[in-house]
């Protein structure tokens, strides 16, 4: 093997997945709480449609690299 | 002296005998055979001299048909002598040789010596020819309660293409008992080894046929085929998956089998079995797993240290002769054990064969899969594989992910030795695995909000959707009344705000400006209103909230005129230089209907809001 090869590392500590996956679950199901609660009070006329995408878009980032965690601290390597 | 004089007599004999081949004498040759277990292992160190006047840079070994069927690994190094370190071996290069005049039935394989022999030099090296299903049971069927014996063939003389001046003989057997061997001149046994030779000055291809019928219980565990899957993952683990197809390859079982003798007495009844396997897993390997076809009933043990981890694991039940069991074992592995990068390149550094120790591999396939989105797959091995390329949908793939196919046949230990799977890999496609997770969120967003904007009922003019249509009209209006009102609220907080300022700061221009924009937006928000109150009016289903919205607007009108007098009183107070107690004075009354104004405007807007 050539000397100057450099070993990989992953972009995030292993140890940090349970934590990570934890927090931003945690933050993506409140984001996703006050989007639905948004939904259900506003009246239709009033609505507005970038708030809605914006909370939704939020929630669901977290969401997303909250399962990616969740999976990877649970052994699934994607 | 004497045999030096005999020999360079035998050596004028085979220059003659032989004017094809270079001019090269094998001087000594010490083979040690090692039938300790189902693989035999045969050590060669040989001394070549060459004796002609030419240059040779290549010695030829010779194998006969039946044994070059089942030679699996084949190794030349530079002798290092006795004592040294074993890991400054310089390997040489073998290859695959057909020369000119040669018996058909031998296969030849060249090595390539590191320089050319000039006249008389002499060059030592060892062979490592290592042999499977070389062992062949005698009987070939035995009971539980019988041991296994195994007959091996070998030639007491070395067969070369080369004279011979001096060459031993040793086999190692894996236990003193020997049924029967074939007794030559020279022949001596000691407990567990039989010794051959010194034979001394043998033509070319001399041969002499010997027979070793001898006892061996150890683990005749073959894999039939072996499938071991490497996944790299770049969050940090290299994933092993390894199927087996595992068969006891020794002499067959025959009659029945009684697990309370196997159980009671292990090493009589049931001698020829092995209970369980052995595997050497890489240090820091976690998550490992075995299991079988229905699951794990079966054991397992593990160890580890820094070094190395350990597993055992026993079969269902004891393997006999013929006796087959398909497994499975898993482990993880960090990646930064295994993966490294050189020249913008990538590359997996690992060990291509088995764990499992002594075990006889009849077709390996290694697929390594790759993470999506690697390009320009190449592979390196220490020896020829057959290989392709496949790709595998796993866990948030789109296109499935490359693998590289490895397959050979006839493994041994000796071919666990590192190879390397280079590839390119852009870190952006990294991303691709959160990327899916997060859209497929977000479309379920998108599906809600659809949903909630959508009009689907299928009846648009049925009462009840009119009067729904319309109390939605009503709650909108209502909701901008109610924002209005809060907007108002907040203008007049502003107000107080200013005057606390104008009496922490005495700065009345600021105050006056603040004013004047609260008199500004008041009189926007109140044209806002406007229209939304005739709506309400008009609209018949508006007609139960109405009263409250009307007293909610007037409250708030009225408010609103007591804050201006309020502030209006307290500007010119200042204006005119009156004192602070003065002012306050004449303001506590205001101040007074102020608040309780806002407590009824504050419960009115609560009451809306719960309709």
């Amino acid at each position: 093997m050539a000397p100057p090869a450099k070993a990989i590392t992953s972009p995030v500590p292993d140890a940090w997945y349970p934590t990570l996956a934890v927090f931003m679950l945690a933050i993506g199901l409140v984001l996703t709480a006050s989007f639905f609660i948004y939904e259900a009070t506003s009246s239709k006329r009033n609505r507005s449609l970038a708030k809605e995408l914006t909370t939704g878009g939020v929630a669901s980032v977290f969401l997303g690299f909250g399962s990616l965690f969740l999976l990877l601290s649970a052994g699934v390597y994607v | 002296m004497e045999i030096s004089r005999f020999g360079l007599l035998v050596f004028t004999i085979a220059i003659l005998a032989s004017p094809a081949l270079s001019d090269l004498v094998l001087s000594k040759v010490d083979r040690r055979i090692y039938l300790t277990s189902q693989i035999v292992r045969i050590s060669s160190t040989l001394k070549v001299e060459n004796a002609g006047s030419e240059m040779v840079s290549e010695v030829l070994l010779a194998f006969p048909e039946l044994q070059a069927k089942n030679l699996a690994y084949l190794m030349a190094a530079q002798h290092e002598g006795k004592g040294k370190a074993k890991n400054s071996v310089v390997a040489l290069s073998v290859e695959v040789a057909s020369p000119k005049d040669m018996p058909p039935a031998l296969t030849f394989y060249s090595v390539s010596l590191p320089k050319g022999l000039a006249e008389g030099d002499s060059f030592t090296f060892d062979v490592l020819a290592v042999y499977t299903h070389a062992l062949q049971p005698i009987p070939e069927q035995i009971t539980q309660a019988d041991i296994q014996l195994v007959v091996y063939q070998e030639s007491a003389y070395y067969l070369s293409p080369y004279v011979v001046r001096v060459q031993s003989l040793s086999i190692k057997l894996p236990d003193s008992r020997i049924e029967s061997y074939t007794k030559l001149e020279n022949t001596k046994i000691h407990g567990s080894e039989i010794k051959y030779g010194p034979y001394e000055n043998l033509p070319t291809f001399s041969y002499s046929p010997i027979v070793v019928h001898f006892e061996s219980n150890q683990p005749f565990a073959v894999a039939q085929e072996l499938v071991r899957e490497i996944e790299v993952s770049h969050w940090g683990n290299v994933q092993v998956t390894e199927h087996y197809k595992l068969v006891h390859g020794g002499a067959r079982s025959k009659g029945e089998f009684s697990r309370l003798d196997f159980q009671a007495r292990p090493n009589l009844r049931g001698a020829s079995a092995f209970r369980y396997l052995v595997a050497n897993l890489p240090p820091r390997a976690h998550s490992v797993y075995y299991r079988d076809e229905i699951g794990n009933i079966s054991t397992s043990y593990l160890w580890g240290d820094s070094k190395k981890t350990e597993l055992l694991i026993e079969p269902r039940y004891p393997m006999f002769g013929g006796w087959k069991t398909a497994f499975t074992i898993g482990y993880g592995l960090p990646l930064q054990d295994f993966l490294y990068k050189s020249e913008g390149k990538r590359f997996l550094n690992i060990t291509f064969s088995t764990p499992m120790v002594e075990l006889i591999i009849d077709t390996l396939i290694v697929k390594v899969v790759l993470p999506e989105g690697s390009s320009d797959i190449s592979v390196s091995a220490p020896f020829p594989v057959k290989q392709w390329q496949e790709t595998k949908i796993s866990h948030l793939d789109i296109d499935g992910r490359p693998v590289v196919v490895l397959e050979k046949t006839n493994v041994v230990p000796e071919h666990n030795q590192y190879f390397q799977v280079y590839y390119k890999f852009n870190k952006l496609s990294m991303l691709r695995e959160p990327l899916m997770l997060i859209s497929g969120f977000f479309f379920l967003f998108v599906a809600c909000i659809v949903y909630m904007h959508a009009d689907i009922s299928i009846s648009k003019s049925s009462a009840s959707y009119l009067a729904k249509q319309q109390w939605e009209e009503v709650q909108g209006a209502i909701q901008q009344v109610q924002n209005i009102m809060s907007r108002c609220l907040t203008t007049h907080d502003k107000l107080e705000a200013s005057l606390r300022d104008l009496s922490r700061t005495g700065d009345v221009q600021a105050c006056k400006a603040a004013r004047k924009a609260a008199d500004g937006l008041l009189k926007e928000l109140s044209k806002e209103l406007k229209p939304l109150l005739t709506f309400l009016h008009s609209s018949p289903s508006a007609a139960q909230i109405l009263p409250k919205v009307e007293e909610l607007v007037a409250k708030e009108r009225e408010l609103q005129e007591k804050v201006m007098a309020k502030h209006s009183t307290v500007v010119d107070g200042y204006e005119k230089k009156s004192g602070a107690r003065d002012i306050e004075n004449r303001v506590a009354l205001q101040q007074q209907k102020l608040t309780a104004l806002r407590q009824e405007v504050d419960n009115l807007l609560e009451f809306i809001d719960e309709i």
